[in-house]
Order: structure tokens, then sequence, then C-alpha cells
């Protein structure tokens, strides 16, 4: 009898399988993308499997350049993973993805894999959030939040290196006369894993602080002095340090500008390198990469944080794809990679997507470079683009 | 008679009434505490069932089950990708361990004193206590990087391992229970070893089996830590896609199947585990809702597999 | 006899010589058979062989490079992958203590669950009782994660933390274990051991329940027949006698404990803070190459993190071993009598 049970248990699992195999089972369409899609006469949609992994940093735009380009063309089918910008160079490294998603830089990672190319797609703002409670209580006795605050670069700096280990400190009360800051100690969450967000990050606070550069340094992962103290905290992710901030009163941390704005986190404003109050938006991003135009060295990478004009956001960065340019396995994925790369440069909805997003598109000389170097990628030999 | 009195007035004086009603009353006190002790330990179990139903049940609805994941951040869309994932990878998983579990166990409890028998006893030991994560890292060595992708195929395989010793175990406790005399009336018979063992050993065996399979189903479906390394997750898993795909190009059932199981797949738990560290909280909501599919399918198999062991033993015993 | 046959019905004589090849055919299936019994049985050896072939390999440049000081206790210990620069104590001292404490919880509520579940439960309760005690082994690790994340962690641990911290925190003696305010989200070692504690209940409760239900009669009736209240016949004698089955049992149960993977590092922090304490947040074997396999700068990081693995293995193994020799041997004494 109760071997029957299980006879049809298994059947009805293996229908249900069966059945959701039967039945379209759509992502839903975003709003730009209801016109009816091209496609090439010889694929079936959803033939082509692409895999990719990597960056948080620009995971909210790709999770939709991913999710919308079936719509696009729907021979493609590809999956982005937010594994973070180390995880991303390993895979590509180690041959288990066809693209991936980095703001880190490679070095070694030439000299195992020659062929690697970083490819920019876009720029981006860190900004520092704060989960910061005032030391005056409002007339429930319940905590006001403290919504706003202005910190400079070396001030920043000197947060994150544990230096400054209270709210109240003086550098930061004469940054923010009108505040009531609380006497409590600063929290400070970072990346617990290796991220290109910590690289532009790092990079950003080894030009606002010379004992930063000194003693820390700059890459995607470093040793956090605030570890040391007790005072930090480590989060996998640009959406782990949102919720670890999110989660903790009287703490710190930095994502990328997407993630604030999305989950309405306070985030600070910046003194910058020429004195100006700047806030992390589109204008200041613009800024800041007008202030690098040939900052861009032969590996298309470019550090552009710190810039010197008035509007610049001091940390913003590159976010990069990594793509193997001759040694693709699946030359029909090499060529179905390639046009997904062209096409997130070229169409207008995948720029108004990430420009809505809080990114920055690339400048022209750069999105030549990026296409001159999509149209020279091949496989087998053969050049894989029309 | 000296001693004999003296060890009445002993007993005389341990049952003298102050020290007696003492005892009675350590012993009122540290049964009360045993009990406590269980509640104790019940109480996680409750909280944690009812916390998940409460707050799984806002994101179950039809969409949930039938839908692939939405934007990032958004409402809607569903988990249908991580329930097929799951599926899959448990059909790999059992299709890989049963066959080699059963056989084992045929081996161990036949010889059991031989070298093998007694090395295989020892390792299924051992496998069973390897933590899920170093299986993880083994199989990503010696599947996924060789492959250079990863795949449903490594994550079932690495399921397959872990389910493994359970398997064995199981089955093993089950043939030791078939009488000889069985097995030695269909030699008697003439049949071989071999026609003896699958047609007379193993379907009176065939109880325990299924509850070793239920239980190794249990737990294969509720571990994360090897499927990060193995089946990565992917949110675009479209099966519909794939095999309808595969019947449009007339491609043979190999083909699609082969399709199938070399792609990233996502799985229940990897999704909870993804989804919970999210800051956005439609995923946070989402996550809930699979936390509670995923106890459910647990306790349904957990609670089945015991009420099948019940059954056989009142069987047995009835007999 | 087979002349005897062949003069038989001609169509019985078709039958049994089919048969007969039949038989003549299938009965050195028996090689065969035995054949794929001992490979399969092999592979199951071959397996665990080729696992610890691979951590061996595998680490074997972090084993050269780092050397011994890859495992001194020490209290500043670096973990810095890119300059090279590691050191595995905090996470051998995050899981070893997470452990611990799981433990010194786990043993006596599961000596008490199995006393009540062997010896003072009414014999309708026994059987849904202990299924629902081993039904807290079968919730998966990411459950017991969520769930401690948003439910158990704000509700018990920070507040528990809390007052640790302003009672045995300010004792200088407890200082070691008991410093510093516990981060407000609960993330600490102790949030880890006492989730710990909750998974392993059941399986020192389950095994220590079946060694008290083996202890022959004859002991406890003896210990009545003297006027023993039950509790002092469990007390000073059925726990003395299943010492050893209960000892193994709790092995298991550290042995799950220190493998235990999602649910740890769910709760634990993930911090590289240089901190002994029970209320900082730490990190554990398990959680640091969930965190960092898939994210290594460079091959001696990956092997860094597969020498842990491969320290982890022997542990586990070890425990395993010796818990499983002493519940054989509590097994073997109760035959005795």
């Amino acid at each position: 009898m109760l071997k029957k049970l299980l006879n049809v248990v298994f059947v009805v699992l293996a229908g249900g399988l069966i059945l959701s195999a039967c039945q379209p089972a759509a992502t839903p369409a975003p709003a730009a993308f209801t016109q009816a899609p091209t496609m090439e006469a010889t694929l079936a949609p959803g033939s082509v499997q692409l895999v990719a992994q990597g960056a948080t940093f620009p995971l909210p735009v790709y999770d939709v350049w991913t999710k919308s380009f079936q719509f696009v063309d729907p021979s493609v089918n590809i999956t982005y993973a937010g594994t973070g910008s180390g995880a991303g160079k390993k895979a590509i490294v180690d041959g288990t993805v066809d693209f991936a998603g980095s703001d880190s830089v490679l070095k070694d990672e030439y000299s195992q894999v020659a062929d690697l190319q970083m490819l920019p797609t876009l720029a981006g703002a860190v900004v520092p959030i704060f989960n910061l409670q005032s030391s005056e209580k409002d007339k429930d006795g319940k905590a006001i939040t403290i919504s706003e605050l202005v910190l400079d670069r070396q001030t920043l700096a000197d947060i994150f290196q544990a230096k400054i280990t209270n709210w109240n400190d003086p550098a930061i009360a004469k940054l923010n006369p009108t505040a009531k800051l609380p006497e409590v100690g600063i929290t400070v969450i970072h990346r617990a894993d290796s991220s290109g967000t910590t690289e532009i990050f790092t990079n950003a606070l080894a030009s606002f602080s010379a004992d930063w550069k000194d003693k820390v340094g700059a890459g995607s992962t470093v040793e956090w002095p605030v570890d040391k103290n007790g005072n930090g905290l480590g989060a996998k992710g640009n959406p782990g340090v949102s919720v670890a901030v999110q989660n903790t009163t009287n703490s710190i941390g930095y994502v990328e500008l997407s993630y604030a704005v999305a989950n309405k986190l306070a985030y600070a404003k910046l003194v910058n390198k020429v004195g100006k109050i700047v806030t992390a938006n589109a204008a200041s991003i613009q800024a800041d990469m007008s202030d690098f135009a040939n900052a861009f060295d032969a590996k298309l990478n470019a550090k552009i944080v710190d810039g010197g004009s008035e509007g610049s956001w001091p940390i913003t960065g590159y976010t990069y794809l990594i793509v193997r340019m001759e040694s693709m396995k699946d030359c029909l994925k090499a060529r179905k990679t390639v046009e997904y790369i062209k096409w997130t440069l070229t169409d207008a909805r995948a720029t108004k997507i990430a420009n809505d997003l809080g990114y920055a598109s690339l400048p022209k000389s750069v999105y030549d470079l990026v296409m001159a170097k999509l149209n020279n990628l091949t496989c087998n030999g053969a050049v894989v683009s029309k | 008679m000296t001693s004999f009195r003296n060890s009445s007035s002993e007993i005389n004086l341990l049952n003298s009434q102050p020290l007696r009603k003492r005892r009675i009353f350590i012993n009122q006190i540290m049964l009360v505490i045993t009990g406590i002790m269980v509640l104790l330990a019940l109480i996680p179990l409750i909280w944690i069932i009812i916390y998940v139903f409460i707050k799984g049940r806002l994101a179950i609805n039809w969409n949930f089950f039938t839908q692939l994941p939405t934007i990032l951040g958004q409402a809607g869309g569903g988990i249908l990708h991580a329930i097929q994932g799951t599926l899959i990878l448990l059909l790999i998983s059992t299709l890989i361990a049963i066959p080699i579990g059963v056989l084992t166990a045929l081996y161990v409890t036949r010889h059991p004193n031989t070298l093998l028998g007694i090395a295989t006893r020892f390792g299924t030991d051992v496998l069973s206590g390897i933590p899920s994560i170093i299986i993880g890292i083994f199989c990503y060595a010696v599947i996924v990087k060789p492959q250079g992708h990863f795949s449903a195929l490594a994550g079932g395989i690495a399921l397959a391992i872990l389910m493994l010793p359970i398997i064995i175990r199981t089955t093993e406790e089950m043939v030791k229970l078939v009488p000889t005399d069985l097995r030695e009336a269909s030699l008697a018979l003439g049949a071989p070893e071999w026609k003896t063992a699958i047609t007379v050993v193993l379907p009176a065996a065939v109880n325990g089996i299924i509850t070793g399979f239920m239980l190794g189903i249990a737990r294969a479906s509720g571990e994360t830590a090897p499927l990060l390394f193995t089946a990565l997750g992917n949110e675009g898993f479209n099966l519909t896609q794939i095999v309808q795909n595969g019947i449009a190009q007339k491609q043979n059932l190999f083909t699609i199947v082969g399709r199938i199981i070399n792609s990233p797949v996502d799985s229940l738990p990897l999704t909870l585990f993804k989804y919970t560290s999210m800051p956005y909280p439609e995923q946070i909501t989402l996550a809930w809702g699979v936390a509670l599919v995923l106890l459910v399918i647990i306790l349904f198999l957990n609670i089945s597999a015991k009420v099948f062991i019940l059954v056989r033993e009142a069987k047995i015993k009835g007999k | 006899m087979k002349n005897l046959i062949s003069v038989a019905n001609p169509i019985d004589n078709q039958l049994i010589k089919t048969r007969r090849l039949f038989t003549k055919i299938t009965e050195h299936g028996d090689r065969p058979w035995n054949f794929l019994l001992i490979s399969v049985s092999l592979l199951v050896i071959a397996l665990i062989i080729g696992v610890v072939f691979l951590l061996w390999r595998d680490s074997a440049l972090a084993r050269t490079g780092l050397g011994w000081d890859f495992l001194k206790p020490i209290s500043n210990a670096s973990w810095n992958p890119v300059t090279g620069k590691m050191q595995a104590w905090p996470f051998i001292y995050g899981t070893l203590i997470t452990s611990l404490i799981a433990i010194i919880i786990a043993l006596p509520v599961s000596i008490g669950i199995s006393i009540f579940l062997a010896e003072l439960c009414p014999n309708w309760l026994r059987v849904p009782l202990g299924w629902m005690i081993e039904l807290l082994a079968a919730i998966p690790s990411v459950v017991y994660g969520i769930w401690g994340i948003f439910v158990f962690l704000p509700q018990i641990i920070t507040p528990l933390g809390n007052f640790l911290w302003i009672t045995l925190g300010k004792i200088p003696v407890f200082q070691i274990l008991f410093m510093g305010p516990i981060p407000q989200s609960g993330m600490s070692r102790l949030a880890a051991g006492i989730i710990l504690s909750i998974m392993i209940i059941p399986t020192i409760a389950a095994v220590s329940r079946d060694v008290f239900l083996a202890i022959p009669k004859a002991q406890r009736e003896a210990s009545y027949a003297l006027g023993s209240t039950q509790w002092e016949t469990i007390w000073r004698v059925l726990i003395p006698y299943a010492s050893s089955g209960i000892l193994g049992a709790s092995i298991l149960g550290l042995g799950r404990a220190l493998g235990e993977t999602m649910a740890v590092t769910m709760v634990i922090g993930n911090s590289l803070e240089a901190s002994s304490s029970l209320l900082r947040p730490g990190y554990s074997m398990a959680s640091i190459i969930v965190n960092q396999f898939q994210d290594t700068v460079s091959s001696l990081h990956s092997n860094a993190l597969i020498e842990i693995a491969l320290i982890l293995f022997f542990i586990t193994l070890i425990l395993n071993l010796v818990a499983r020799l002493m519940v054989w041997q509590a097994s073997k004494k109760f035959q005795k009598g």
C-alpha cells in the first residue's frame, strides 16, 4: 500500500517536472522590450546558453541587461551571477564562464591566459553609505536618524584606517556643524570577498591620504585596519554590505550608488579635491570621467579616482567585462557574446537602463576602442563578428 | 546475625523520613528537568516551523511556482528555475547513488569479513563524516574544472556522494534482516547468486531501500555548500526552451538530456542562500517562500520515511 | 537421466534443453556479478582516497610555502592573500570554540532528552517525541541560517550578548571570552555556537537514547531492588554504564558541528577581527572556504584554503572514528551484560 503511495508521489513529481517543461515559463518582459524581436532563422529560442559571473558593482544593470537580451535575440539565454570581481576573474581564467565581470584589473592572470581582454562597459560611483542616529531624541523619545552627512577625503580615509573611531570626532563635527553626532564608535563595514568595488574605493583612499597609501594600499582585498580594532565587519558582495549597514546602527560602508538609491540608504557627500562639496550622481560621475580623458592604457584599464574639476565625484571607477580574445571554445557562443556586448554599448534602451540606475556610459573615444577590440575577437582563427 | 542487624539499621537510616523526603524531592526535580530539556529542544523546532510558515506564506502564489525570476528589486517573478533545478539534481544523484549504494551494500553483507568488506564499511563511515564542503571542492577539481563549466551533472554527483553512505547503511541493515533461509532456498533451487540477489533478497529488502532513499533525498535536497562550487546557480535556466528546442530541431533524447545536465542550475537551498544576502525586500520575501517550500518537502520526506519504518516494524512484529 | 528425459514428450524435451542452455549461460553470471559488486565497493574506497589525494595535492604550495606558521595560535594572525601572508589560526579557533560551545550546551540537554525518551516517557509518546527531536536534524542548514539572521539573533542572541557583556564582560577573568559589545545584528561566535548546539542535539540524543535502551534490564532491576529512586538509578547506574556510548555520541555530534557550513557562515559575522571573545564576530574554517574559494587571487591563496579543508577533513575523520569506536565498545559491553 505504501509502495503504491510512493509510486503515486513519483508519478506526480515526474509529471510535474515534465509539465513544467511543457508550459512557456517566461521571465516577465520589461516595458521597453515589447516589440517583436528579430532572430536568426537557423537558431531556436534559448538554444545558446551563455554563462557569466563576476562583479556586483554593475550587477543591477547587468541583471536587467542579461534578462532583457532574450527579448532582443531570443536565441540567447544569458545568466550572470553576482559572485564578486575576484570570482569573475578566477572563472574566466579557469574557463568555466563565457565572459566575466570585474572592476578589479587583471594582473598576474595575463600570464596564465594570455588572450584575456578587459572591456570597459560603464562607469559608476562608489558612495559611503551610513546608518546614523543622532544624539538627540524626538518628542516621543525615539532616536532621530541622520540623513545627511558631509565628509572630506582625509576624514573618510581616517575613518576606514581606524584613526577616527567615534562619530562625534572633531573632524566629522567640523564638516557637519548642525548635526548632533552621537558619542558612539563607528562600525566600519567592508567587503569580505575579493572585490572590484574595494579596488576602486581603496584607490580613491590611497589618493586621498598618503598615510593610507603607505600603510594599507589599494587592491581588491586589503587588510582593513578596523578589523584589528574590532570595529570592522566583512560582508559578501555589494548586496551584503548594503544589508549589513541597514542592520547595524552607527555604521558606515561603501557600495555602488545604485544599491544606496534602490534601498534608500543614506549616503554621504564628499568634499572633493578642489574643495567643493559634491554628491554622487550622473553629472558628477561624468565630470570625473572627463577629468581623465586619456587615462586608458594599452589594456583598456583606467583609474579615474579623485578628479580635479569642480563637479567631480572622487570615488568613480570603470567596470569591465573580461573576454577571451582567441581561446573561446564554442564559436557560436563567442559570436553571441560579441553581439551581446555590442548591443549593450549601442542600443539606446540598454544605455537608458544603465543611466537610469546611476551609471555613466562610455565616452566616444573609449567606445570606439572597445568596438574595435570586439571586432577583432576570433574563434578558431576566424573573426566572429560579421 | 550481627551484620543483619547492622544493615537493617542502615536501611532504617536510609529510609528515615527527612532523607527519604529529600531523595524523593530530588527525584521529582530531576525528572522535571529532563522534561524541560525536551521542551528546550522542541522550542526551536516549533519556532522555526511556525515562523517560516508565517513569513513564507506571503510569497506563495501561483506565479511563485511557475515563473522564472524577474529583475532584481522588482516584485513578481518566481522560483521555477530553483524547483526544476532541485528536481533535476535529485534525479541525477538518485540515479547514481542508488545503484552504487545497493550494490555496495549487497557486497558488504555477503562478504562482511573480507578485507574489501571491512574496508568498504570503514570507508562508508568515513564518507558519512566528510563535511559537505570538502565534497564540493573535490567535485569542482575533478569535474567542473576539467569540463570547463559548472553543471547540474557536477552538482548531482556531489549530492550522490553525500547520499551514498545513507543508502549503503540502510540497505545493509535491511539486507541483513532478510532471513538466510530465503537466500539458501533460492540457491538450493539452482538460482545463481546474482539472480538470488536481484529477485529474492532485494525485493525483501526493498522497503528499507526506499526508506534509505527518502532519507538520502531529504539530506541531498537541503545541501547548499557543495552546489556553490558545482552547479553555481542559474537564474535564466529555462527548461521549457531546452526541451522545446530539442523537439523542434529534432534532436534525439540524449542531446536534449545532455544539454540539461550540462547547464548550471539553481536549487532551492542555493536560491535561499543567495536571496538571504540581498538588500531588496522582494528577494527576502521570496527567500522565506523558498524556506517554506524546502521545509515542507523535507519534513514530508522525513515523516514518510519514519512512517514506512514504523509500518515495516509492525509487520515484522506481527509476523 | 538424460535417456529417460529424451524418451518423454518432445515439447518437454525442447523446454528442458532451452532451460539448460539458459542456465548454462547465466550460471557464469556470478562472475560478472561479483566483479560488479567488487568494483562498486572499490569505487567507494577509491572516492575517499581520491578526496584525500586531491586535498593533499592541491594544498602542496601552501604546506611548503607557509609551513607550520600557518597553524600557529597567535593572537594577531594575518590573512592577506594579496601579500601572501596567511595564517589560519583565527579560523581554527573559530571552528573549535563554536563547536565547544555547541557541545557544552548540547550535551546536558541531549542526555536529559535521551533519559526522558528512554526511561520516563509514556509509551504512546515515545515514538512521536523521538520523531520530533529527529526532525531538528532534518531542517536544512540554510533554513537555520535565515531563521537565525532574521529571528533568533535579533530576538535572543543580541539581548543575551548585551547581558553577558554587562555582567561577565566586566569581570577580568572572563574578559577573554566575553569582551566587547555584541554587534547589533547579533552575529557572533556565540550565535554560531548556540545554533550549532540546536543542530547537534538530535544526533547526540538519538544515539544516547539507543544506548540507554540497550542497557540490560537487570541493571535497572538490581538498582530498584536496592531501594533507589528512579533518578538515583539513572544517575548512579545507567549513566555510568552508558558513559562510553554517550561519549561516542557526543563526539559524533562534535564532528557534525565542526563540519557545519552554511548556518555558521550566515551567523558568525565573517570577521577577521583579532579577538577571542564569544560576543564578537569571528570566522570558521568552513566559512572562509565558502566565502573565498571562488575568489582566490593566487595559487597560494587557493592552496591555503585547501590546506584548511585538509585540516578540517582530518579533524572530522579522527573524531568520527573515535566516536564509532566508543559506541561499538559500549555495545560490546552491553552484550556481555
